[in-house]
This record gives C-alpha cells, sequence and structure tokens, in this order.
C-alpha cells in the first residue's frame, strides 16, 4: 500500500479524501494556491506545499507544478478529487509516464470516455443503450438537416468535448438548426477548444439517473446501484438521493447490467459513474461516464456502508475488488444537499466572502463533508462548494424529514447559501411525491424568493443581540444585581 | 426606543421597550410581542417570544447583521431615516432618552435649549457596528445634553434631559 498521497485538490474533497488516507494510515499531501493558505484542507494534511498564484490555471490546473509538488514529497499517489484534473487525460498520462500513480482510470481510457461521440460509439459496440443521434460529427448545414429529420425535433445539440452545459442547445425547429449548431459550436471551442458538436434526440420529461461502478485491473466490475440526481439548477445538480424514487428493482437491475457493460466495453478500471437519461416509460439511454469519484458519492457510501474512497486507493494499488455484486446491499435512503456560498433568490449567483459563522449539523444519520471553518474567506477564484449535506434514514420519507431537521439547524453567516431553498424544496409537494426530473426547478421553483415568515422574529433577533452586552456568560444577571460587582458598578460597560 | 431594520427591499419597524434587564416588547406593526433574551455566546442568543424558545445565531457582516433563526438567514441593516417618528406602537413607549444596549455617542442632533418635537432624532448610538437614533419621547425643550460624542453609554443612563412641552403633545411646538 501506497504510503503517502498527494490530493491534487481542494475544499471538501480535499478534506474528505484525506480523511480515509488517514484511516488507512497513509501520509497526505495538500496542494494550495494563495487563496489558501489558510484553507482547511491545507491545514488538515501531513504535508502543505505551495504551488502558485491563486490563478487555478497557474496553480490547481498546473500539470508541471502538482507533479514538482509529488516529486519533492516523495508521494507514491496522487488523487484528482473531481473537478481540475480529475478528468484530464494529459495529467493522468503524465502521471504515467513519471511513475506516480493516478488514483482514477488509465489515461487512455479517460480519453476516448470524454470525448462523447467516441464514447457513444464504446456504449453502441457494448450493447449499452444510446440516446438516439449521431455516431460523428458532420461538416455542412445539409448535412446537419439530414441527420436532424432522421432523428427528429425537438433535439440537442452537444459538444463532443462538453461538460456543465457548455456548447449545449435545445433546438425545436429546422429553421433552427444551422444558427444553433454554428453558435454551440463557438461556444464549445471557446469552452473546450474543441468545436465538435453532434446532435441527439431531447427527451423532455426525463431524470438524470446515474449508476456508480467500481473496476479493479483484474477485469472484475460491479455496481453500488443508482443515484437520483435530476434536481439541477444551471445544468449542475443541487440535490441527489439513492435509491431513486423512480427505479423498481427490475429497472435497477437492468442499468446496473447496462453499467457495467458499459464499464467493461470501455476497459474502464477504479471507480466510475455511468449516467443514464431515464424518460417516463422507463427507457433508459447512456449520456456519460463520470472517469471520477464523484461529487454526490457519499449518498453511495451511506446506504451500501462502503467506503469508495478506499475502494479507489487500493485498486490504484493494484489489489484485487474481492466485493462481489451479491455482497453489495442498499440499506435505507440517502440525500445530499449541496450547500453553495451561492444566492438563490438571486438566480444562484455565487456569494463569496468571509464565513463569520459557522454551526454545522448533526445527529443520527448525519453527515455533513465540509471544506470551510468560521473566519475562512471563501475565495471568488474556485467552485463556490462549501459543504455537502448527508443524511441517511430508513426510508425516503423519513430521509427527507431528517434533511428538513439539518437543514433547520445548519447556521453559516457572512456568505448566501441556499439552505433555505433547499427547506422549501425538501418540504415541497412535488419533491415529497418523488417528481424529480431535470426541469424540476425551472417548474417549480422559478420565481422563488426567501420564506418571510420568520423575518420579524429575526428581526426580533437582531435587536436582543444589540442589548445583549457581549463578553459577559449568559444567566449571570440576577448574580449580578444580588452581589454587585464591576458589570453593575461600571454601569454594565463591558471591561 | 425605535429600530428600523431593512432586510432588502422592506423595513421592518419596531418599537421596542425595555422590560427589565435581559427583556423587552416589541411592536411590529399590529404586533406585539413579549421577549426575553440572554446571550449564550458570541454569535448565539436565546430568546423566548410569547412563550416560545428559539435559538437565534447573528453574526456581523460587511452587508449588515446575518441573524438565522429556524433555518432561514436574513441580513438585517439598520436604516437611518433622518425625521423618523415613532409608529403607533410607540405611543406609551420610554419617556426617557436612553441607549437599549451599551454603545457609543456617535452623533448628536440637537443642542441645549433646542425645541424639540416628539419622535425627532436626537442623537445616534451605535453598537457593533448598528446605528440606533435615539428619538424624542415627547415634545419639549432639551434642557440638557449628558453625553459627548465618542462617549460610551449604557442602558438606563439618561443622554439628553427635556422639560417636556405645556400642552404636550397637543401643541407639539414651543415657542
Amino acid at each position: 500500500m501506497f504510503k503517502k498521497i498527494l490530493i491534487a485538490n481542494r475544499g471538501e474533497i480535499a478534506v474528505r479524501i484525506m480523511r480515509t488516507c488517514k484511516e488507512m494510515g497513509i501520509a497526505t499531501v495538500a496542494v494550495y494556491s494563495d487563496a489558501d493558505q489558510q484553507a482547511l484542507h491545507a491545514l488538515e494534511a501531513d504535508e502543505a506545499v505551495a504551488i502558485g498564484p491563486s490563478e487555478p490555471s497557474q496553480s490547481y490546473l498546473d500539470i508541471e507544478r502538482i507533479v514538482a509538488a509529488v516529486k519533492q514529497t516523495g508521494a507514491e499517489a496522487v488523487h484528482p478529487g473531481y473537478g481540475f484534473l480529475a478528468e484530464n487525460a494529459d495529467f493522468a498520462a503524465r502521471c504515467e509516464r513519471e511513475g506516480i500513480v493516478f488514483i482514477g482510470p488509465p489515461a487512455r481510457v479517460i480519453r476516448n470516455l470524454g470525448d462523447k461521440i467516441i464514447a457513444r460509439q464504446i456504449m453502441q459496440k457494448g450493447g449499452v443503450p444510446i440516446i438516439p443521434g449521431m455516431l460523428e460529427t458532420a461538416q455542412n448545414p445539409a448535412a446537419w438537416l439530414v441527420h436532424a429529420e432522421q432523428i427528429g425535433f425537438p433535439l440537442l445539440i452537444k459538444a463532443a468535448a462538453g461538460g456543465g452545459g457548455k456548447g449545449m442547445r435545445i433546438v425545436h425547429h429546422p429553421g433552427e438548426l444551422a444558427e444553433a449548431c454554428q453558435a454551440a459550436a463557438r461556444e464549445a471551442a471557446a469552452a473546450f477548444g474543441d468545436g465538435t458538436v453532434y446532435l441527439e434526440k431531447f427527451l423532455p420529461k426525463s431524470r438524470h439517473v446515474e449508476i456508480q461502478i467500481l473496476a479493479d485491473g483484474q477485469g472484475h466490475t460491479i455496481h453500488l446501484f443508482e443515484r437520483e440526481c435530476s434536481i439541477q439548477r444551471r445544468h449542475q445538480k443541487i440535490i441527489e438521493e439513492t435509491p431513486s424514487p423512480a427505479l423498481t428493482p427490475a429497472l435497477r437491475a437492468a442499468m446496473g447490467r447496462a453499467a457495467v457493460a458499459a464499464a467493461r466495453a470501455a476497459g474502464y478500471v477504479n471507480a466510475g459513474t455511468v449516467e443514464f437519461i431515464l424518460d417516463p416509460e422507463g427507457r433508459f439511454y447512456f449520456l456519460e461516464v463520470n472517469t471520477r469519484l464523484q461529487v454526490e458519492h457519499p449518498i453511495t457510501e451511506m446506504i451500501t456502508g462502503l467506503d469508495l474512497v478506499r475502494h479507489q486507493i487500493e485498486i490504484a494499488a493494484g489489489r484485487p475488488l474481492t466485493l462481489t455484486q451479491e455482497e453489495v446491499h442498499g440499506r435505507g435512503h440517502a440525500i445530499e444537499c449541496r450547500i453553495y456560498a451561492e444566492d438563490p433568490a438571486q438566480n444562484f449567483m455565487p456569494s463569496p466572502g468571509r464565513i463569520a459563522f459557522l454551526r454545522e449539523p448533526t445527529g443520527p444519520g448525519v453527515r455533513n463533508d465540509c471544506g470551510v471553518y468560521a473566519g475562512f474567506e471563501v475565495p471568488v477564484e474556485y467552485d463556490p462548494i462549501l459543504s455537502k449535506l448527508v443524511v441517511h434514514a430508513e426510508t425516503r420519507e423519513l430521509a427527507t424529514r431528517r434533511m428538513i431537521r439539518a437543514l433547520a439547524s445548519y447556521a453559516v453567516l457572512g456568505v448566501q447559501t441556499p439552505i433555505d431553498f433547499l427547506l422549501d424544496v425538501l418540504a415541497s409537494a412535488p419533491f415529497q411525491a418523488g417528481e424529480t426530473y431535470t426541469d424540476f426547478i425551472a417548474t417549480h421553483f422559478a420565481d422563488w424568493s426567501p420564506d418571510r415568515k420568520v423575518l420579524e422574529l429575526a428581526a426580533i433577533a437582531c435587536v436582543a443581540d444589540a442589548m445583549a452586552p457581549k463578553g459577559r456568560p449568559a444567566g449571570r444577571a440576577s448574580e449580578a444585581a444580588a452581589h454587585p460587582g464591576p458589570w453593575r458598578t461600571l454601569n454594565h460597560w463591558r471591561l | 426606543m425605535d429600530f428600523r431594520l431593512k432586510h432588502k427591499e422592506e423595513t421592518i419597524a419596531l418599537a421596542v421597550e425595555a422590560s427589565g434587564e435581559g427583556g423587552f416588547a416589541a411592536a411590529i406593526g399590529d404586533r406585539r410581542v413579549a421577549v426575553s433574551f440572554a446571550r449564550i455566546s458570541e454569535h448565539q442568543m436565546r430568546l423566548t417570544v410569547d412563550g416560545r424558545q428559539v435559538l437565534a445565531f447573528v453574526a456581523e457582516t460587511p452587508d449588515g447583521k446575518a441573524v438565522m433563526v429556524d433555518g432561514r438567514t436574513f441580513l438585517l441593516a439598520d436604516e437611518r431615516a433622518s425625521g423618523a417618528r415613532p409608529r403607533s406602537g410607540a405611543a406609551n413607549g420610554p419617556k426617557t432618552v436612553t441607549p437599549p444596549m451599551p454603545a457609543v455617542v456617535t452623533q448628536i442632533l440637537v443642542a441645549q435649549g433646542q425645541a424639540v418635537e416628539k419622535g425627532q432624532g436626537l442623537l445616534v448610538v451605535s453598537a457593533m457596528k448598528m446605528d440606533t437614533l435615539l428619538t424624542a419621547p415627547f415634545a419639549g425643550v432639551v434642557t440638557r445634553v449628558n453625553v459627548a460624542e465618542g462617549e460610551k453609554v449604557a442602558p438606563k443612563q439618561v443622554l439628553v434631559d427635556i422639560e417636556p412641552a405645556a400642552a404636550e403633545p397637543a401643541a407639539g411646538r414651543a415657542s
């Protein structure tokens, strides 16, 4: 087993990975940018290496600096977390050349699956259902139109190198097609340096359901059930749960088999996620493979009792996966809410700043993977995720109640968070009925504004705070009155 | 003692009357509540509002005071509206000019001998970055200003003495 691992990431995911490393007796190396000198991940590691300016391209995304930090500290392996270099095939290839173990799939697999057109070809060959659409790109408007009419409208333009909704367009009429393709290609070229786009059928009322897989280097592949991730804002997930309220045991088994087939077709090794679109008739289609640890992996850990990071590290160290499919059981229901520094009333605009006060929720079945602390200045340069609040309970209804209870006790002051928005979503009838489709927020919460019910109560608290002297413990007032001391003689003015 | 707290575009006006140490009565619009409070720590307050216990979390931020109750966080800032009049709830409000909390006098708006109307701003005190305008509880003439700007003051300390006008409140204006 490795003696030392460098975590090429920051924030909550770096902290979460370090926790497993510590449990495994593996020393941890953090890397940090100028903005993150005081960041929690840099404080929690056994060693911390400064890797440059706050600008991601000159620090967390700089392969040279990361490799130099690995060599400087003598780490044997790199865990990339999610985001940054996690799905960068060049970084994985560089690690392979340098004799550094990359905790993730081989560079070749990352490269193939990172190109959505190649991934679709691989899946089709492997017998995995794909969304009806193109298996190659096309070069001129006439060719686009031929493909479009085969697929039928509405359809979706997607970037081959895409992610995060960039380069994506919904097209309803043939007349919009040529212009939309060009616009999408421009956007993709700007975002990914690759303007290749393709067409596939748009499935309007659909769910996003993904399957967690684990594959070792000896060809043994299993799945760890699904995660329902339909509730999204700006094509980014905000609430995830498992099991999906939409899956029957038969459908779950079928999707699990398809995910394992997808992993095998791609030659997959390590932990990965096969994403599917599920239509209301229960038909599912391959969407993409995320070749890394997923943000929402904790909900799978909650229901299976497995530590995915531990399995990632063991697989990367060449150990066989001894777990069989029959040994994996899901118990109860888990929900994750992502706590971002953002303002849901202002279209989820980021809200960086100093965290003045933090009180994390706790209690039975509550886990908060947190990357910040009170006093920390949330940098403007990075993803605004502060923590992931995860709950586990016997049933979906109980997990929902538990999440509401946990959210209501979570105080993050100094930056805006979506906690009150999430409270309203969890309490809503469509969520409780399991009507979680990808258009959930647009359909039910487009014009959301904060609940004012307790605004007056907050105002009263504000007044009380102003009237209560600081620096004096509670419950001492009567004592002070009985025994006039400095508090009283100095006219209640604090010393 | 009037507070005008701004939350986004709206203003919550509270007419607050201290009721002994660690308690006050507040009028918010037509609503009247009895509040007792104790500070648990710098950022935690224990409140009892009309018999219901509430934990509140409070922190100063550059945009105002962040207050969380029942999982809902609000940014509240003091609105120092000049010429602010007390609301109807303050009709039987305090009869002396005294700060509701330990504070620093940041601005004195009146001078000795000056005639003031009921509700006229007399001075501004500041505590934990929150400014509060103290207003005249009745019409009259300022007979003495007991404090200077920058001075630390505490509840019950009378900051301005006012001689009530003879025909208060109807006449209002002392000649």
